[in-house]
């Protein structure tokens, strides 16, 4: 881990070559991001290892506001040069916000996949699945430098 | 695209799990393909810097050529068929020879080259073979005369010569031999169902593979609005090329209306429907392997990751098959 810095309101370490935000959680087996915006009111995000696995993307569309999640279902889909597959949430909630920038210009959640590139706000987010998810500096940037050498060496990213 | 991917110049996947190794590249030049076909996304007419345009629809990022070399070198054991796809272009030639003795040089794995015929000559065709190119494909695209001319010939920058595409074919396939040389057919352009199973019983007939390619919209080509040929339509194209080729079915087992469209397969039922049940006329049409597996197989090339597969990259089978006997709606035709 090298190169801590603050940009805009992320907290960024620099893990094997990707960007990670430590100020927030994570799903390990989805690539989400989780952060807090006020009691009960989280904004969810694909990290960066999850945006360059997925290949260059075409389209992000997303359910409706007021829509009511259940943890591991999907709240959106992505759609990149060579892959579709379903947003899958973190988290259960109610849908309150989606990101019409990531709608429009999905390279937004390629360029900037923890800020201005988030996907959708829950309300209602259950404390309990949040204390499942990853939640410490230590922790998070642990699992990203090993699944990042996982996906080198299972050829998943470019050389 | 997915030859990027395969090669690791790119981080991405596929939506299904599946082997891929059939690695297309594309020649790039600063003036672009000097030709300028109506449904290309490389037309000299078409809006846009040269490179940002797209061709087939996806992005074809640029490598230089030692490093590709290299990148294939370590990843031959999962590659299974390259293909160089030549431009217009005055220097296409001479750069085609030269990344082929480079690539020849370090890696064994059958090479193809899809050729522009304006830039060649018998001679030339003879000069492949011997520099190790191991098939020819020509871009036919359009199957009829008619078609060739209102979409390459007769176009704002265009002159590209039916004549000289028929010359290259019947050179390639005798300096080649037989099953060596392939005709691109692009199914959508315009054309009727009878056009396109006449040319697959003549080129059949001359031991030449015609392979088929679902015409899709480039945005900003003259024929972007232009819809993509039906589903129902182009599976049933599928299943007549495949019993053609594979089967030796002649023209009499199919009876088209005036306009051309096909009405009926005269076929034994139940042997027809083994033939879909192998799925096999439904992968993608492309050069083998070298053990004569499906080497170039272009995953969603020419639709979209979130379509029904146009042709697919493996034998479909189960749910697949499902699908593709839904969509063709066979028995209406048989």
């Amino acid at each position: 881990m090298t190169n801590a810095h603050t940009t805009g309101h992320e907290i960024l370490v620099e893990v094997s070559g990707y960007p990670v935000a430590v100020d927030r959680m994570y799903h390990a087996d989805s690539h989400m991001w989780v952060k807090r915006l006020t009691p009960g009111t989280v904004r969810v995000g694909l990290d960066a290892l999850g945006v360059e696995t997925s290949g260059t993307l075409a389209q992000l569309s997303f359910v409706a506001v007021g829509d009511e999640l259940a943890r591991g279902r999907a709240f959106g889909q992505l759609e990149a040069a060579k892959f579709v597959g379903p947003l899958v949430s973190p988290v259960s909630g109610t849908v309150s916000r989606t990101n019409d920038a990531v709608v429009t210009d999905p390279g937004v959640a390629e360029h900037d996949p923890y800020g201005e590139g988030w996907l959708v706000e829950l309300t209602s987010a259950d404390e309990t699945e949040l204390a499942d998810l990853l939640g410490t500096p230590e922790a998070i940037t642990e699992w990203f430098g090993r699944t990042v050498e996982d996906y080198r060496l299972r050829g998943v990213i470019a050389e | 695209m997915a030859s990027a991917i395969a090669l690791r110049f790119r981080s991405g996947k596929f939506s299904r799990d599946f082997d891929f190794g059939g690695i297309n590249l594309l020649l790039n030049y600063d003036e672009g393909c000097l030709s300028d076909c109506g449904y290309c996304g490389l037309a000299r007419t078409r809006p846009g810097d040269y490179n940002d345009k797209s061709f087939i629809r996806v992005e074809w990022p640029l490598v230089r050529t030692d490093e590709l070399v290299e990148r294939m070198a370590k990843h031959e054991s999962k590659l299974t068929r390259l293909c160089i796809s030549m431009v217009t272009h005055g220097h296409a030639y001479r750069d085609t020879c030269d990344i082929t003795e480079r690539i020849a040089a370090r890696v064994k794995t059958p090479l193809s080259i899809l050729v522009a015929p304006p830039t060649l000559n018998r001679e030339r065709i003879e000069h492949f073979k011997a520099i190790g190119v191991d098939m020819i494909g020509i871009g036919l695209d359009a199957v009829t005369e008619d078609l060739f001319r209102n979409l390459r010939t007769d176009v704002p920058a265009g002159g590209l010569k039916w004549e000289k595409y028929w010359e290259v074919v019947m050179d390639s396939r005798e300096v080649f031999g037989p099953w060596k040389v392939n005709v691109h057919t692009l199914v959508g352009l315009g054309e009727a169902d009878q056009d396109l199973i006449e040319l697959f019983v003549k080129l059949r007939d001359r031991q030449i593979f015609p392979y088929l390619f679902c015409f899709n919209p480039e945005p900003d080509s003259r024929m972007a609005e232009h819809p993509k040929s039906p589903i129902q339509r182009w599976r049933r194209v599928q299943l007549a090329k495949h019993l053609i080729e594979t089967e030796d079915w002649d023209l009499d087992r199919f009876r088209f209306d005036a306009d051309g469209n096909l009405l009926n397969m005269r076929g034994d039922e139940s042997f027809v429907n083994g033939v879909v049940d192998t799925g096999v006329p439904f992968v993608t049409n492309g050069c083998p392997g070298e053990s004569g597996e499906p080497g170039c197989t272009r995953p969603y090339g020419s639709y979209r990751p979130s379509e029904s597969f146009r042709d697919f990259p493996f034998v479909p089978t189960g749910d697949d098959l499902i699908e593709i006997r839904q969509q063709m709606a066979l028995d209406d035709v048989l």
